[in-house]
C-alpha cells in the first residue's frame, strides 16, 4: 500500500498501526487553538493514511487546506493524497521531478517539519513531569514556557496551586544555524533562562512577524558575562503566506504559528513569565524538582541571615570576585550593601514569592527571583540574583532590583 | 417525410400524455437533426431547434443535454452550467451531465467543483471511464496545485485547466438493455434507446457495461453489433491470424503511446464517435494518449468473425493508465483495405 509508505518516513510508525501520537477526542479538539488544532487534524490524516483509509484522509486533508491554505505541510500531504488517486506515492512529498528540483529546499524543510511534529507528538512528556530547570516557581508567576529545540517544540505551563501543569505545546522554529547563540548575526537561537521583556503589537510590526512579538532578555546576565553578543531575540508569529516555518528558519528568534502566538500573548506577563530554551529538555518528576529547590532554600536563607545580622564581611562572602550589578563592581557593591545594612539596623527581612530556575551547562547557574520585604511592611523590592556553583559553593555573581 | 414525422410526434405526444411511454424513433430523428446542426457548426439554428423541441418536451433529458452542449460550444458557460446542473438534479442517475459540468468547471479552473461533479458521475456509474479519466486529470491538476502551494512555487502551469473530454450526446439507458454505454443516437435506427421515465432509479438500471477510455470518451455509433452479412462460422484461418495480429498491433501501439501507429490502425472510413470530425478525434486521442505517463492495454478472450473483407474482433480489454484500470468488452470492426485490416468501427459493450 503506497500510502502506508508515507508514514515510513517517521520510522517508529512503520510497524505501529496505531501511532503513539496524542489522540484528540472530538470535544477536546474544539478547545485546541489554531496550530494545535491544525496539527492534530494533520496527524489524524497521517493515522488515516497509515491504516489505509486514504479516501477519508484525502477528505480530511482537503478540509485542513481549505481552513489553512498557507499550511504548506498540509498542502504537501494533500497533494500526495490527490496524487495517490492516480499514481503510487512513495514518500511524503512525492512531488513530480520538476517540482522536486525547483522546490528542493522547501521540500526538505517540509519533511523535516513533519518529522519534528510527529516526533514531538509521539513522545509527549510523561504526566507529572516538568523540565528540570523549574525548581521553584512562585505562585505569583502564572505561566512558564520551556522550549525543546531538538523537538522544535514550545511547552506552555500553567502554574497551579498543585504545581506546574502542561497546558499546551506548539511547534516552533529556531535559528537557521540552530541553537547556542554566541554572537550577533550567527543565526542561532540562544540557550538559557530568559524572561519576556515586552509585547510588541502586530500593528507596530511588519507582516513578517505575524500576530506580534514577545522579546526576551537575550543576552541575559550569564550571556553578557560570557561575552555573548547580539540582541532582538523574540518569540514571534509568521507572515501571511506561511502558517508555520521550517524547523530551522529564523535569525535566532522562536517563530510560531500566529494562533499559537496569540494564545501565548494572552497568557504571558511581561517581566514575569520565564522562557527556558534548552537544546533538549530533561523532564523530571515535579516532586524531585521541588526537593532540589528546597536544598537551595538553605543557601538563600543563609544569605538573608547574614544580611539581617548586619555582618558585611559575611554578606560579601556570598558574592563572587567578578560580581557585577548593572556595571557596579564587587567593591562598589560592597558600598551599596554597607549603606543598606546600616538602614536595616538588624530588622528582619522576609523573602517572598521565591522562584529558582536552574540552568546547567558547562557551569551550574541558579536564577533566583524574590520579593525582599522588611517584616511588618507591605511592600519591598523585587530582586533577581544569578548564583553560580563554584567548588560546591553557591555564589552570587549578579544581583539587581527589577 | 415531414408529415410522417409529425404524425409520429403527434402520436407520441398522445402516448406521452398517457404516461405510458417516453421516447421513440421520432425523438432520435429530432436529436440527430440537432446533432447534425451542431456538427455543421450551425449552433444558432441547433439551439433554435432544441428550444423549439423543449417548448413541448421541457423535461426531455437528451435534448436538454444537447442544449447544454450547444450553450457550451457557443461560449455561454454559465448557461451551460445551469443546464447541466438542472439535468443532474432531475436525472441524478445520469453520469454524463455530471461529466460535462466537470468539464465546464475545469475550464473555469474550479477544480474542486470539477472533482465533485466527476465523483458524482462515477457514483452514478462506477465504470464510467470518461469520468474516471477526467477525474484522473483533475486529481493531477489539484495535486500539482497543492504541491505548488506547499513548495511556494509560483507555477503558472498549476492554474492552466486540463483538457477534459466533453460528452457530446447523452445516452439514456434503456431499462431492459444497454447495448453500448454511450451510443450515439444519430445512427441508432434499429434500436433507438428509450428515454427513461424520470422516476428511473439508478438501482433499477442494469449495470452498465464497463467502458474503456477510448470508446467512452468518444463513443462509437451504435449499430447492429454484427455486420449485415452473417459471419461465417468457421473463419478463414489465415484471415483470423491476420486479424489477431492487427488487434495485437493496435493494442501494442496504444500501450507504447505510439500515437502515429495507433491512429494508423484506423481506416479512412472509420467514423469518429459523437459526430466528431476525424481531425478533432485524432487530436483528442493524441492528447489522451500522450498525456499518460504509461498505458497498458491487454487483449483477452479474443473472438474473431470474418466475412469476406469485413471482420469483427470481440474481446475483453484490460486498460491501465496511472492509477486507472478499466476492464471492458470491446468490439472492433475491420475492413480489409489495400490488403490491410483497418478499424472502421469501435464499440464498447457486447
Amino acid at each position: 500500500m503506497a500510502l502506508a509508505l508515507l508514514l515510513s518516513l517517521h520510522p517508529a510508525n512503520a510497524s505501529q498501526a496505531k501511532p503513539l501520537v496524542r489522540q484528540v477526542p472530538a470535544q477536546q479538539e474544539a478547545a485546541l487553538s489554531g496550530d494545535q488544532l491544525a496539527e492534530a487534524r494533520l496527524l489524524k490524516v497521517y493515522r488515516l493514511m497509515a491504516s489505509g483509509r486514504s479516501r477519508e484522509a484525502l477528505d480530511q486533508a482537503g478540509k485542513i487546506v481549505r481552513d489553512h491554505p498557507n499550511f504548506q505541510l498540509a498542502q504537501l500531504v494533500y497533494g500526495d493524497l490527490l496524487a495517490a488517486r492516480f499514481r503510487p506515492v512513495k514518500a511524503l512529498g512525492d512531488v513530480p521531478a520538476e517540482l522536486a528540483t525547483a522546490g528542493a529546499g522547501a521540500l526538505g524543510e517540509l519533511r523535516a517539519e513533519s518529522e519534528q511534529r510527529v516526533q514531538a507528538l509521539k513522545q509527549p512528556p510523561r504526566a507529572g513531569t516538568i523540565p528540570s530547570q523549574f525548581l521553584e516557581i512562585s505562585q505569583k508567576i502564572r505561566h512558564a514556557i520551556a522550549v525543546d529545540a531538538s523537538r522544535s517544540r514550545l511547552y506552555l505551563f500553567e502554574n497551579r496551586p498543585s504545581g506546574l501543569t502542561l497546558v499546551a505545546d506548539y511547534y516552533t522554529s529556531v535559528g537557521k544555524a540552530g541553537v547556542s547563540k554566541t554572537a550577533q548575526g550567527d543565526q542561532r537561537t540562544p540557550l538559557g533562562v530568559y524572561y519576556i521583556t515586552s509585547h510588541l503589537e502586530a500593528r507596530l510590526l511588519t507582516d513578517f512577524y505575524g500576530s506580534g512579538a514577545l522579546p526576551i532578555n537575550y543576552p541575559n546576565v550569564l550571556d553578557t558575562r560570557r561575552g555573548k553578543t547580539g540582541s532582538g531575540i523574540w518569540l514571534h508569529g509568521t507572515p501571511p503566506n506561511q502558517f508555520s516555518r521550517a524547523p530551522l528558519a529564523s535569525d535566532g528568534c522562536l517563530v510560531m504559528a500566529n494562533p499559537d502566538l496569540v494564545n501565548l500573548i494572552r497568557r504571558v506577563e511581561v517581566g514575569v513569565t520565564p522562557v527556558v530554551i534548552a537544546p533538549q529538555l530533561q523532564w523530571v518528576d515535579a516532586r524531585s524538582a521541588k526537593a532540589a529547590g528546597k536544598l537551595f532554600d538553605d543557601t538563600l536563607q543563609a544569605w538573608r541571615s547574614a544580611k539581617v545580622a548586619g555582618n558585611l564581611e559575611r554578606v560579601m562572602s556570598f558574592y563572587t570576585h567578578d560580581f557585577n550589578s548593572y556595571g557596579k563592581t564587587r567593591e562598589q557593591w560592597s558600598g551599596v550593601l554597607r549603606s543598606e545594612l546600616s538602614r536595616l539596623q538588624g530588622r528582619d527581612v522576609e523573602l517572598k514569592d521565591v522562584s529558582y530556575l536552574r540552568w546547567t551547562d558547562s557551569a551550574d547557574t541558579m536564577v533566583v527571583t524574590f520579593g525582599e520585604v522588611l517584616v511588618g511592611k507591605k511592600t519591598g523590592w523585587t530582586k533577581r540574583q544569578y548564583w553560580t556553583r563554584q567548588s560546591g559553593q553557591w555564589k552570587i555573581f549578579f544581583e539587581g532590583t527589577l | 417525410m415531414k408529415r410522417a414525422k409529425s404524425l409520429v410526434l403527434t402520436s407520441l405526444r398522445v402516448i406521452a400524455t398517457l404516461g405510458l411511454l417516453h421516447g421513440l424513433a421520432a425523438h432520435a430523428d429530432e436529436y440527430s437533426d440537432v446533432s447534425q446542426l451542431v456538427r455543421a457548426g450551425k449552433l444558432a439554428e441547433a439551439l433554435g431547434r432544441a428550444d423549439q423541441y423543449l417548448a413541448s418536451q421541457p423535461k426531455d433529458p437528451q435534448m436538454r443535454f444537447l442544449k447544454g452542449v450547444i450553450l457550451r460550444d457557443t461560449g455561454k458557460t454559465a448557461d451551460a452550467i445551469n443546464t447541466f446542473t438542472r439535468l443532474t438534479e432531475d436525472y441524478p442517475e445520469l453520469p454524463e451531465p455530471y461529466n460535462n459540468l466537470a468539464v465546464l468547471y475545469a475550464g473555469q479552473s474550479q477544480f474542486d467543483k470539477a472533482r465533485n461533479a466527476l465523483e458524482m458521475a462515477i457514483r452514478t456509474n462506477p465504470s464510467y471511464a470518461t469520468a474516471h479519466e477526467n477525474l484522473g486529470d483533475i486529481y493531477a491538476k489539484l495535486a500539482s496545485q497543492a504541491y505548488n502551494r506547499a513548495l511556494q512555487l509560483d507555477n503558472a502551469n498549476a492554474a492552466v485547466p486540463p483538457k477534459l473530454a466533453l460528452i457530446r450526446e447523452v445516452f439514456v439507458p434503456n431499462k431492459a438493455q444497454r447495448p453500448t454505454p454511450a451510443g450515439s443516437l444519430a445512427a441508432a435506427t434499429a434500436t433507438p434507446p428509450a428515454v427513461p421515465a424520470p422516476a428511473a432509479k439508478p438501482a433499477t438500471t442494469p449495470p452498465a457495461p464497463p467502458a474503456p477510455p477510448v470508446a467512452a470518451a468518444a463513443p462509437a455509433a451504435a449499430v447492429p453489433a454484427v455486420p449485415a452479412a452473417a459471419p461465417t462460422p468457421a473463419p478463414d484461418t489465415a484471415a483470423a491470424s491476420e486479424l489477431e495480429a492487427a488487434v495485437a498491433a493496435w493494442a501494442r501501439a496504444w500501450s507504447a503511446k505510439d500515437v502515429k501507429a495507433y491512429l494508423a490502425a484506423y481506416g479512412k472510413d472509420f467514423k469518429p464517435p459523437s459526430g466528431m470530425s476525424r481531425k478533432s478525434w485524432e487530436e483528442e486521442r493524441q492528447l489522451r494518449i500522450s498525456s499518460k505517463a504509461s498505458i497498458s492495454v491487454k487483449v483477452d478472450k479474443l473472438a474473431i468473425n470474418v466475412s469476406d473483407n469485413r471482420a469483427q474482433a470481440r474481446f475483453r480489454q484490460d486498460y491501465k493508465a496511472g492509477g486507472l484500470a478499466v476492464k471492458s468488452s470491446k468490439t472492433l470492426e475491420f475492413a480489409r483495405i489495400g490488403g490491410r485490416w483497418l478499424i472502421v468501427k469501435e464499440t464498447v459493450g457486447n
